[in-house]
């Protein structure tokens, strides 16, 4: 994979001239290879001739929308996808995810943190996507009784209930599920949660975590979910299974 | 007025009764009054041939048997005496009853004058209201004397007349219940089209069937109502647009301060696209009101707040949560969060710092958002509910914002079901109190 040899290519597809130049410098300042397209035709001439390892997506093309263009990406390949929205409408966050996005973001996004989440997509798809692209298949993790959707972004407890979590909160819950009875150290925790960049830089990790445990574990009688692990970081003690 | 007399229903009810009861009062008495009459005539036509014939039979035998004679044809009302003179007196009570009988006596008894019948009350027992005394002079200067019971008030069947005067408003009461209910269900479908007009996405057409009236307004109902739909839908698309499109200059501008040297000079750009691209939000999102495309669904309240109040303090503000009892409630996660998050905003903004207590009860979750700022002055309170309503203090103009934020708030939490109230603290500052049912009816 190019990810390996340390430059990751990006392919931009966005109709707006200059939202793509400067999306596409912007990439490029921060180490990756950029390719850009203006629509449907202009990307699949791209992939016809090479492949990448992620692409960004508008929502709103002329011709073909990114809806369909993402659905017909998903058919041939597992290569990431992150949607750009402006419309930030539950609707089309949840219809960007099921039609086979990893991630979306929503105009006018904060250039860092769709940065960050394109970090994100990628060192998960880097480390868990065997050769067939597993990674992508994993829609939900669960473990005592809770489920952590990937797909609507959302965390029911066993009751059924949802937890609102913070953006923050999310990444780190999915860092530990992704690697659940591992020690996680602090750097790993942190980078897993850099897709809210103004607010995670700033705080600790152990603010973060602490945050997290209070939303899902029951009481302080019983054994905490995410062990301490002293001078190392965390560790995510229970079973997950992945759906 | 009181509340059973609101409906059309018992309006009409009452109408009707009232009507049914005057006719029937009428009626009755003219009916009564005849019926008496006739059989006050009838009687004393009767009366008198039994007073004559009393007469003629004591007339024809010696005045030794006369009293024997009288006494035998004696019987029921009537009790005969004969006696040299006359017993009774004009007067007394029963002379008013039974002074008509003097005419049917002179009709009947050809050879009686007017001095020959005295008609009132026994001489030794004038003042018993129930006996009349009729003296009837025989030719031989004797008389004839009948003691007769005056009529006490007629026992006529009472019973009988209020037995079908109730039946009769039972009937007109299950009768109008009936036609009413039935005249008004094309109201009642109006009523609730009206509702689900107003909550609702899809369209509610009234049948335009029934009667004319009910047609035509129904007719009209749903013509205003695709009226309404057009207005509201013209309205949200073009604001959506404009909001749509100024998005794609604000991300180029976005990214257009990520590349600035001037690192001062990018925080500002930053800063101000960010206030611009909250209007944008609020306003979409005041645009949208409350609206039901998001599901209703069981949350964890407290964990929502938790999220607000984290990343409220993790911008440096002073902000405190203490939630107590469950905190599970049915609702709308992306809609609360956002008007809870919009009041926590304001506390912060306006009232320096921010404390937020929740309580549940059995049906009911009270949130309450207690701030240290100026408050509202008391004749502003109303109005701060209303769409693009700002206080005018110098703090505003640096804070930005339209002056949606407590709109949409009061949108979600009365589409929830709930409410929301503002008060200022006797210590200063203001205090927001919002109450939530903890399960939200499905019916609006």
């Amino acid at each position: 994979m190019e990810q390996d040899k340390g430059v990751a290519s990006i392919l931009v597809v966005d109709d707006d001239n200059d939202i793509r130049m400067l999306l596409a410098s912007f990439l490029e300042a921060h180490g990756f290879s950029v390719a850009k397209a203006r629509d449907g035709a202009e990307m699949r001439a791209h992939l016809d001739k090479r492949s990448f390892d992620l692409c960004i997506l508008d929502l709103m093309l002329p011709g073909q929308d990114g809806i369909e263009l993402c659905r017909q990406l998903r058919q041939g390949s597992t290569m990431p996808i992150i949607m750009l929205t402006a419309r930030a409408e539950e609707a089309d966050r949840i219809v960007g995810l099921e039609i086979g996005a990893d991630d979306y973001v929503t105009k006018p996004f904060n250039p860092r943190e769709l940065l960050a989440r394109v970090r994100a997509v990628l060192r998960r798809t880097g480390s868990l996507a065997p050769a067939d692209g597993g990674a992508r298949s994993i829609r939900a993790y669960q473990f005592e009784g809770w489920t952590l959707s990937l797909e609507r972004r959302e965390l029911t407890d066993p009751a059924g209930v949802l937890v609102d979590l913070s953006t923050g909160e999310f990444d780190l819950l999915q860092a530990f599920l992704e690697a659940p009875n591992r020690v996680l150290t602090r750097e790993h925790l942190l980078d897993a949660a850099r897709s809210q960049p103004d607010a995670v830089f700033d705080r600790a990790i152990d603010v973060q975590v602490s945050r997290l445990r209070k939303k899902i574990e029951p009481g302080e009688s019983s054994s905490p979910l995410i062990r301490t692990v002293r001078g190392a970081g965390y560790m995510f003690v229970p079973k997950v299974t992945r759906a | 007025m009181k509340r059973w007399f609101d409906t059309l229903a018992a309006r009409t009810v009452l109408l009707m009764l009232i009507g049914v009861g005057i006719v029937h009062l009428a009626s009755l008495y003219a009916y009564q009054h005849a019926l008496d009459r006739e059989m006050s005539l009838a009687n004393e036509a009767r009366l008198a041939d039994r007073l004559l014939t009393i007469r003629r039979a004591v007339m024809r035998v010696v005045p030794a048997e006369r009293e024997s004679v009288a006494h035998e044809l004696s019987g029921g009302p009537v009790e005969a005496h004969w006696s040299a003179t006359e017993r009774a007196r004009p007067g007394g009570p029963g002379a008013e009853v039974w002074q008509s009988l003097r005419a049917h006596l002179k009709e009947q008894g050809a050879d009686l004058v007017d001095d020959d019948i005295i008609i009132g009350a026994n001489r030794k027992s004038e003042t018993d209201p129930h006996l009349a005394m009729i003296s009837l002079r025989l030719p031989d200067q004797s008389w004839t004397n009948v003691t007769l019971f005056a009529p006490a008030a007629r026992p006529q069947s009472t019973h009988g007349t209020w037995l079908s005067t109730s039946l009769m408003a039972l009937g007109v009461v299950g009768i109008s219940v009936l036609v009413i209910g039935w005249m008004t269900k094309p109201l009642r479908r109006f009523a609730s089209a009206a509702r689900e007009l107003y909550h609702g996405t899809d369209r509610v057409e009234v049948p335009e069937t029934g009667p004319r009236e009910i047609r035509d307004a129904a007719v009209a109902f749903n013509e205003m109502q695709a009226r309404i739909r057009k207005l509201v839908s013209a309205r949200t698309q073009t604001l959506a647009a404009v909001s749509h499109d100024l998005k794609t200059p604000l991300t180029r501008m976005r990214l257009r301060a990520e590349a600035l040297k001037d690192q001062a000079q990018a925080k500002g750009l930053v800063a101000d696209i960010r206030d611009m691209e909250r209007m944008l939000d609020q306003t979409l999102a005041h645009l949208r009101g409350d609206r039901k495309d998001e599901a209703t669904r069981p949350l964890d309240l407290a964990a929502l707040l938790t999220t607000l109040v984290d990343q409220a303090s993790d911008q440096g503000a002073k902000i405190s949560l203490s939630a107590t009892g469950a905190t599970v409630i049915d609702g709308r996660s992306l809609s609360l969060k956002r008007a809870f998050g919009n009041l926590i905003d304001n506390a912060i903004k306006y009232g320096i710092n921010a404390e937020i207590m929740m309580k549940s009860e059995q049906e009911l979750v009270t949130v309450t958002i207690a701030d240290q700022g100026p408050g509202i002055p008391e004749d502003r309170m109303a109005d701060m509910f209303e769409p693009f309503t700002r206080l005018e203090t110098s703090r505003s103009q640096e804070t930005g914002g339209f002056g949606l934020g407590l709109s949409i708030a009061r949108d979600v939490v009365e589409g929830h079901g709930g409410r929301i109230l503002l008060a200022n603290r006797s210590e200063g500052g203001l205090l927001v109190t919002v109450q939530l049912p903890r399960k939200v009816s499905l019916s609006g």
